[in-house]
């Protein structure tokens, strides 16, 4: 039922600073968009993107050189993306692992087709354009999953769409992309070899379809010809994490499923990347829509991007159209440590109002109040507010965490007494119900009391400890219970615990002897 | 076989030990056919729950001590489920709302709901409602307060409620108002010492005066806790002699241990110590409010007088924060925190005046 298309003929009006082929200039197709470009519609409920542009017969190619229309086309984006796998911002060695599954795959294709891998990390690592490449320069066919917006036509038998039958078809359809499209090739399509990408999940396993997300792996596994590629970006919350919530150890050990974990890309090859970017934008064709912003824009842009390449892809297009001013960028506080060639410590800036906000983890961040850096000026590196800000969601967790935390950083007595006075402070202010900045505002008092009352903190490592939970203790045990009788249920556990306890445990105790004795 | 408070309890109004007058009013109050809330309050071990069941007798007769345990089950309106253990009988049923913790509010509407919808069964010659005794009343949060005091006036008709308190203190004005209140203080210490000697009689023991003496002190004219403590005595030594030794309060001993410890040393790793040993008190279930008396006392016992005041004042602020926080640890240590650092000041002080 997955009408596949392919381009053949390529449009010769659109997208033509797509079409030169790889050889001819460095501006090529296909990085991590999904290229729902106009000649390839949305068809029906499956769509697979033809992202190889190689095959199609290029009519425009020898056009090249001439002059574009000076509106930006719609995925201007693509003008940049990386043609090789030499040209991609990642690692060396992250590329190196996926094409060696891929070389790994070719070499079982015969008796196990049904390979599977999972590529994760945070957004903007590359992953999905380093599987576009790699899959463009060793000959495979990319067919995608996207979940499909119409479900009606599921319900082909002219039935009215019932309720079940509605949910179940979101599953079906992907059970039989997975299934049908890694059999089957397209008629117009002259490669061999498919991969199947799954980078959009459906719905339907991100609630509780666990299981039945299992039950299609093992299928897969017995019936699938093709490699098939799931990708999924990291989150910060557990409960949307798909890659933790769908792909547990014992599914990654039984389906043999290769995991390759991304990392942010490093500033360096971001600020070499960047370099290329603004190669391509002095190109001809493009020099009527930008000019390159000046260098301390440029760094901004990579500080601000904080390892995303396509966060700051977009803020470079945005910073470098023709007529916009100069973006303003904000000095940051942090100076980097002179190095021993004695360069000049240098300030580093970022944009002002636009880039990623900076997320920091709570184990970060007890490391920023534990041991507070003074800058130069005299001032905290990290401002207190910053990092209330950060955690003005939950107060009550993290007040706990510094009091769990702080005494072991402390040297003094007189310090302590100072910091605990403002938890203590904390704690009757996250108490009170009434007012909500008053959770705030006693998270902040929290926060400067364990940063400012510290006058001479310990260094070295000192691990981080969990707030600890008081249970109190399950009560008597059975022969002190028997004492008591039935007014044993009357009597509440601090009572117990103040009054019976330490007596009724000795009384207690010696009936138990005393029945032993008797008894032998 | 029952422990000796159990065992030796009066049964009856009549044959209360002391307090007799007011055991007198309530046989008064018990011969009208009504009968408001009641409200005993007084110090902990006085007696109040024993003149309660005392009363509760006079009422209904002994049915009221056939008694049975029962755990209920409450739904709190976030899904919780909680669970409260009661003792009842077919007359009266007795609660600790305070076990529920922040829930105590489902606890006590739900529970005067289930009762009071129910009429009695056999209305010929007894009264026409239930009682629900309520102990440790105080330990109520404010609005348990608020929900009772509304459930109290809906089913005035088919329940009455006897709360049992410590202080009125933390009552709220509303269910003062509604309640009798009726004070059982501590009984005197003549008056503990001929109830020991009378249990010892029974027992058909000999309790020499001077330990009878020393077990009144300790016990602080608590009853209960007196009669434990002489069974307990007796289980480690009979017959008696007069310089035997009484088993201590364990926590009151271990806050002895850890007042001692804070006085030996004064560095952030003994404060770390310290707080472990407080959780450990807090983990036994021990209340915290005695453990910042207890460890006040045995502080200010310890130290020199010039810091005395100081440390009270201290005490006084910390005590107050921690009545209104929720994290009694953070106040208890800073309190700890505090003493820690006056006494450290003061001891270097001390080495200063002496070598000049």
């Amino acid at each position: 039922m997955s009408a596949r298309k392919a381009k053949w003929v390529k449009c010769a009006f659109s997208e033509m600073n797509l079409t030169s082929s790889p050889a001819s200039s460095g501006a090529t197709p296909a990085k991590r968009t999904r290229r729902t470009g106009s000649l390839s519609e949305l068809s029906r409920t499956q769509t697979e993107n033809s992202s190889i542009t190689q095959n199609v017969v290029d009519l425009t190619s020898s056009e090249n050189d001439e002059e574009p229309p000076p509106a930006i086309s719609e995925n201007w984006i693509e003008g940049f993306a990386p043609s090789s796998s030499e040209e991609l911002a990642v690692h060396p060695k992250k590329v190196g692992e996926v094409r060696s599954w891929l070389l790994h795959c070719e070499a079982v294709r015969k008796k196990f087709p049904a390979q599977i891998c999972l590529l994760t990390g945070p957004t903007g690592a590359g992953k999905t354009a380093t599987l576009r490449v790699l899959a463009r320069e060793m000959g495979y066919q990319v067919q995608e999953w996207i979940n499909p917006v119409d479900c009606e036509v599921v319900t082909v038998l002219g039935d009215q769409p019932s309720g079940s039958g509605y949910v179940g078809s979101h599953f079906e359809a992907f059970k039989s992309f997975l299934l049908r499209a890694s059999r089957y090739k397209s008629l117009l399509v002259s490669q061999e070899k498919r991969l199947l990408l799954v980078e959009d999940f459906p719905n339907i396993f991100l609630g509780e379809g666990e299981a039945s997300f299992e039950e299609l792996l093992d299928d897969y596994s017995s019936y699938g010809k093709s490699p098939l590629i799931f990708i999924v970006a990291d989150s910060k919350s557990r409960g949307l994490n798909i890659s933790f919530r769908l792909f547990p150890e014992q599914l990654k050990a039984k389906h043999r499923i290769e995991h390759i974990t991304f990392n942010p890309i490093a500033t360096t090859i971001m600020q070499k990347s960047m370099k290329s970017f603004c190669s391509v934008m002095q190109k001809p064709h493009n020099k009527t829509i930008y000019k390159v912003p000046a260098q301390t824009v440029l760094e901004s842009i990579v500080v601000g991007a904080q390892g995303d390449i396509r966060n700051a892809l977009i803020n470079l297009h945005l910073s470098s159209l023709l007529g916009v001013p100069s973006m303003p960028t904000k000095k940051l506080d942090v100076s980097v440590a002179a190095t021993t060639k004695g360069r000049k410590t240098k300030a580093q800036s970022t944009l002002k109002s636009i880039g990623r906000d900076e997320s920091i983890t709570l184990m970060h961040a007890m490391g920023r109040v534990m041991n507070p850096k003074i800058n130069d000026s005299k001032r905290l590196q990290h401002s207190p507010e910053g990092i209330t800000e950060s955690f003005r969601t939950e107060p009550r967790n993290f007040v706990n965490f510094i009091h769990a935390n702080y005494l072991p950083h402390f040297k003094d007595i007189g310090d302590i007494v100072d910091a605990i006075h403002d938890l203590g402070l904390a704690d009757c202010m996250l108490n009170e119900y009434r007012d909500d900045n008053l959770s705030v505002m006693g998270l902040n008092l929290a926060i400067r009391g364990a940063m400012l009352a510290n006058k001479e903190p310990i260094s070295g490592w000192i691990p981080v400890r969990g707030p600890k939970k008081i249970q109190v203790k399950a009560d008597a045990s059975l022969e002190e219970q028997n004492l008591l009788g039935v007014r044993y249920a009357a009597i509440s556990k601090s009572l117990y615990a103040t009054e019976y306890r330490s007596m009724v445990k000795l009384i207690a105790e010696k009936l138990k002897d005393s029945g032993q004795t008797t008894r032998a | 076989m029952a422990l000796w408070v159990d065992k030796y309890r009066p049964r009856e109004l009549s044959k209360l030990d002391y307090h007799k007058d007011q055991a007198e009013n309530l046989r008064n109050l018990c011969k009208q056919s009504d009968f408001p809330h009641l409200m005993f309050y007084g110090p902990s071990g006085s007696g109040k729950k024993t003149r309660i069941m005392c009363l509760l007798r006079e009422m209904y007769g002994s049915g009221v001590e056939r008694l049975r345990s029962e755990t209920m089950t409450f739904t709190t309106p976030s899904n919780r489920k909680i669970e409260v253990m009661t003792v009842s009988s077919n007359y009266h049923l007795e609660v600790n709302p305070s076990d529920a913790g922040i829930y105590d509010r489902t606890v006590v509407v739900d529970l005067i709901k289930q009762v009071a919808q129910t009429h009695q069964i056999e209305i010929s010659g007894q009264r026409e409602f239930k009682v629900i005794v309520i102990s440790e009343g105080d330990e109520l949060t404010k609005d348990a307060q608020h929900a009772l005091r509304r459930t109290m006036e809906k089913y005035v008709a088919t329940c009455r409620i006897i709360i049992s308190v410590n202080s009125t203190s933390r009552i709220i004005p509303a269910i003062r108002s509604r309640c009798l209140g009726i004070r059982v203080s501590a009984p005197s210490e003549p008056e503990i010492v001929s109830i020991l000697q009378n249990t010892c009689k029974r027992e058909g023991l000999t309790l020499p005066p001077e330990l009878a003496k020393r077990l009144v002190e300790k016990s602080e004219r608590n009853l209960r806790r007196a009669l434990l403590m002489l069974e307990a005595a007796k289980v480690a030594k009979v017959p008696f002699t007069a310089n035997q030794e009484i088993p201590d309060l364990d926590w009151q001993a271990f806050l002895r241990d850890t007042a001692s410890q804070i006085i030996s040393e004064q560095t952030p790793a003994k404060l770390e110590k310290i707080r472990e040993r407080l959780y450990e008190l807090l983990i036994q279930g021990v209340p915290s409010n005695l453990i910042f008396r207890g460890l006040v006392e045995n502080l200010v016992n310890n130290c020199d007088m010039s810091i005395k005041a100081k440390t009270l004042e201290f005490a006084t602020e910390y005590e107050h924060r921690m009545q209104a926080g929720a994290k009694h640890i953070f106040h208890l240590e800073a309190f700890v925190a505090q003493f820690m650092n006056i006494y450290k000041k003061f001891l270097s002080e001390l080495v200063l005046t002496d070598d000049f």
